[in-house]
């Protein structure tokens, strides 16, 4: 059996099963070591939106579920980080449910953090305190609540004015007194290593709300160590990742709502939108390395960019993207990308290009890969229709990557550039650039425009000058002398063969001129041959016609051509300004 | 069988010495098992993950065995097949409560009984389905299902339940084992 060969699946099928009957989403299924015993485990949450049931918490051991707790509210987010070096290493789990963050340590209930609450608009304030007072008319005093924007409002207000009229002063007495707090739910998630890149280091929360605050906590402590917008206009956080450690240098790439993509780098309180897409962001992933950020978007397309925002390249897919997945493989020192698409199946990309696929039984709803157990290069695939499906990478695949590269590669740069080597001059030069680059740049451009007025008033000049005309892809070149002060002139042509290796011959030249101003000698003159690099010179006397009084005419031009034999198309043509007549020299 | 050791079977000087290779993936308690085969005062009380492999020596019934512990890390499988030439056994040691990579188990055991080295030979191989203590340990049966054992047909073999903790079972598998050796053996000589 060959390796890597493309008709064998390169992953084995663990295990499947179909009646799990999980509802899992994106970013809500991690494989952490929970025991701290090197046995990872499955930690996902399974969601229920129905009123009255409850959402769920699930670690699997291998293939088996083996603890299943009930989550207060519906979650949106799954993180597990390490909070302490403490021997064993035991990672916390958090998932955020509304606006708190639940924090699990060994399986069991550790900490709860909430999201400070935001101030409320004065108006709402006031208006909780007028429903205190006596003898309140509620239903005046709720017009001016309906005066400020729905989303600025607590959820007390919200779900005050979405009640039916006979429950609002059974409502209102509820809380009389009480003011309303403002907390906004957390929407996304992730971590960010403290110290180290470790994949066992310390590492912070990174939460996002859904009023576009982003808060890196302690670990430890639950403090938030900063805070920041994630841009100058109000955006939802739904996907977030982050590069780099909180200590030293650190960048959070957050995927928004409104398709915008905003970065957030080491002490900024406020983001930058890096990307602004035009189609809905369906998942986005951040590949270490390179920094490249991909994103499936909802019209069948993967894009990459730099962490600049700079596109590199954009993949169509077969079909709409459910989600996207890092397959980190350290022994062929590369990152793939995994992407489930509808209909069920999952893609491995390298870069661009699709290396590989697997099916899954139907849509992929959460992908995870990673170690599981005591295997490292697991995947498992929870499906919309709630399967959880295991497949395992086979040792032996190398997806073929060392020919892909190849193919990867446009053919026009498998070539490499002509460039020189790095000279000690070139060194000295962008030295000098960086030290003086308004300077240089200035002087560059000056030396620029006058570089191009110089070939402008070349290329004037020889447009306006008649001595010589010349073919150059016949590499012939015409030039005219005129002798004389009239009536009689001499008209000298040079014929010049500029080509040092082959003779021209089978030449003519033809002048045309008024007959009623001159008069020729000669119209047609036969040229022999002239040898390479030399020239013939011809000569041709012209009479002016003078009128019956002895005046000279105005002067007028003669024009010439030179021909070749039996071509209608002259080679050359000019035309020569005779000088006029000097009527004082005929006087005398 | 080398051409030395032949020639050594003959003369009667390395009668009893036989090669066994033991594999298995990681964790499935190959080291552990190996260990129990040694003498009591060679015995280590606590066993680290194997890194390469290592080579152990204990008896059976006059055989002197050379056990080769190999590394059933992924990174190290690939040196497994550079000591199939020599060996006349191989005990293949599986973690029967670890029925996700049961299909990695398959994997492993296919590549091996179709290297060159060991498909055309009668060679005995013995299973164990060692931490049968496990609570959620595949029986032995179940195990000989996932990994189609019905199929090998050119070779002894033999599945043994096993804990390698207490050492049951295992006594039971290299006793097989032994016998088969001895017969391989015998009758070539
Ligand atoms: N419960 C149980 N644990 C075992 C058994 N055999 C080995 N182990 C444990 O499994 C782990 C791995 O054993 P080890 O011999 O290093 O596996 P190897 O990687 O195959 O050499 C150790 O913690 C052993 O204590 C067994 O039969 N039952
Ligand atoms: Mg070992």
């Amino acid at each position: 059996m060959s390796r890597g060969e493309l008709n064998i699946s390169r992953w084995l099928e663990a295990h499947s099963d179909r009646s799990a009957g999980l509802n899992t989403f994106a970013r809500n299924a991690i494989l952490a070591d929970v025991c701290g015993d090197g046995d990872f485990r499955l930690v996902l949450t399974d969601v229920r939106l129905e009123a009255d049931k409850r959402s769920r918490l699930k670690v699997y051991k291998g293939t088996l579920l083996t603890s299943d707790q009930v989550l207060p509210d519906i979650p949106s987010s799954l993180i597990s980080f390490y909070s302490d070096e403490l021997e064993p290493r035991v990672p916390s789990i958090a998932v955020a449910c509304g606006s708190d963050l639940l924090i699990y340590k060994n399986n069991k209930p550790f900490y709860k953090f909430c999201v400070p609450p935001s101030p409320i608009t004065p108006l709402e304030e006031e208006t909780w305190k007028r429903f205190g007072e006596p003898n309140c008319d509620f239903a005046q005093v709720m017009t001016d609540l309906k005066s400020v924007r729905f989303n600025q409002l607590s959820a007390r207000s919200q779900e005050l004015l979405t009640l039916p009229p006979e429950q609002v002063p059974e409502y209102i007495t509820r809380f009389t007194g009480l003011t309303p707090l403002k907390t906004s739910p957390i929407v996304s998630m992730t971590t960010l290593n403290r110290f180290s890149e470790d994949k066992s280091a310390i590492a912070c929360p990174v939460l996002g709300t859904e009023s576009g605050i982003i808060y890196i906590l302690d670990s430890q402590t639950f403090t938030i160590l900063h805070q920041a917008d994630v841009c100058n206009v109000r955006t939802t956080p739904a996907i977030i990742k982050t590069a780099g450690m909180f200590d030293v240098e650190y960048r959070i790439v957050i995927a928004c709502r409104e398709n915008s993509i905003c970065v957030l780098r080491r002490g900024w309180l406020e983001g930058k939108s890096l990307i602004q897409m035009t189609e809905d962001i369906v998942d986005m992933v951040l590949v270490p390395g390179d920094n490249f950020i991909v994103v499936a978007t909802a019209s069948k397309f993967l894009h990459c960019y730099t962490k600049r925002g700079q596109r590199v390249w954009s993949a169509p897919v077969f079909s709409p993207v459910t989600c996207l997945c890092l397959v980190p493989l350290k022994h062929l020192s590369t990152h793939l990308i995994a992407v489930g698409l509808k209909g069920g199946s999952v893609h491995l990309y390298h870069g661009r290009q699709p290396v590989d696929y697997t099916n899954s039984p139907d849509s992929p709803s959460a992908l995870v890969f990673g170690q599981l157990g005591q295997e490292e290069h697991v995947m498992v695939v929870i499906t919309m229709a709630g399967t959880i499906n295991f497949k395992i990478l086979k040792r032996t695949a190398d997806f073929n990557l060392s020919n892909q590269d190849k193919l990867a590669a446009p053919t026009l740069q498998t070539k490499p550039l002509p460039l020189p080597k790095r000279s000690k001059l070139f060194i000295e030069q962008s030295m000098r650039e960086r030290q003086n680059p308004i300077e240089m740049h200035q002087s560059f451009q000056e030396d620029l425009v006058r570089l191009r007025l110089t070939a402008a008033r070349a290329l004037v000049h020889s447009l306006t000058d008649q001595s010589g005309a010349g073919n150059a892809q016949e590499e012939i070149k015409l030039s005219a002398q005129v002798l004389g002060l009239g009536p009689k002139f001499t008209l000298i042509l040079t014929l010049e063969n500029m080509n040092a290796e082959k003779p021209i011959y089978n030449f003519l030249v033809v002048f045309h001129a008024k007959p009623s101003v001159y008069k020729l000698s000669t119209y047609v003159v036969f040229v022999p041959l002239i040898p390479p690099s030399l020239s013939y010179k011809m000569e041709t006397k012209v009479t002016e016609v003078l009128t019956n009084e002895g005046v000279p005419q105005p002067p007028q031009a003669i024009r010439v051509f030179v021909m070749r034999k039996e071509q209608a198309n002259p080679v050359l043509a000019a035309s020569i300004n005779m000088p006029p007549t000097d009527m004082t020299g005929l006087l005398l | 069988m080398g051409l030395f050791s032949k020639f050594a079977f003959f003369l009667g000087v390395r009668k009893k010495e036989v090669n066994v290779l033991v594999v298995g993936l990681n964790n499935s308690g190959k080291s552990t098992v190996v260990n129990h085969f040694k003498n009591e005062e060679e015995r280590v009380t606590e066993i680290v993950p194997t890194v390469g492999f290592s080579v152990e020596k204990f008896q059976n019934q006059n055989l002197a065995f050379t056990a080769f512990d190999m590394s059933g890390h992924g990174r190290y499988r690939d040196l497994w097949e550079h000591y199939y030439k020599d060996c006349h056994g191989i005990i293949f040691v599986v973690d029967s409560s670890d029925r996700l990579r049961l299909v990695v188990v398959k994997e492993e055991l296919d590549l091996l009984l179709q290297h060159p080295d060991i498909c055309n030979r009668k060679i005995p191989v013995l299973f164990f389905a060692n931490k049968m203590d496990c609570k959620d340990a595949l029986s032995s049966v179940k195990i000989a299902a996932g990994l189609g054992l019905d199929k090998i047909m050119d070779k002894p073999w033999h599945i043994a339940a096993s804990n390698a903790l207490t050492g049951e079972g295992l006594q039971e598998g290299v006793e097989w084992l032994t016998q088969q050796i001895r017969d391989v053996v015998l009758n070539k000589s």
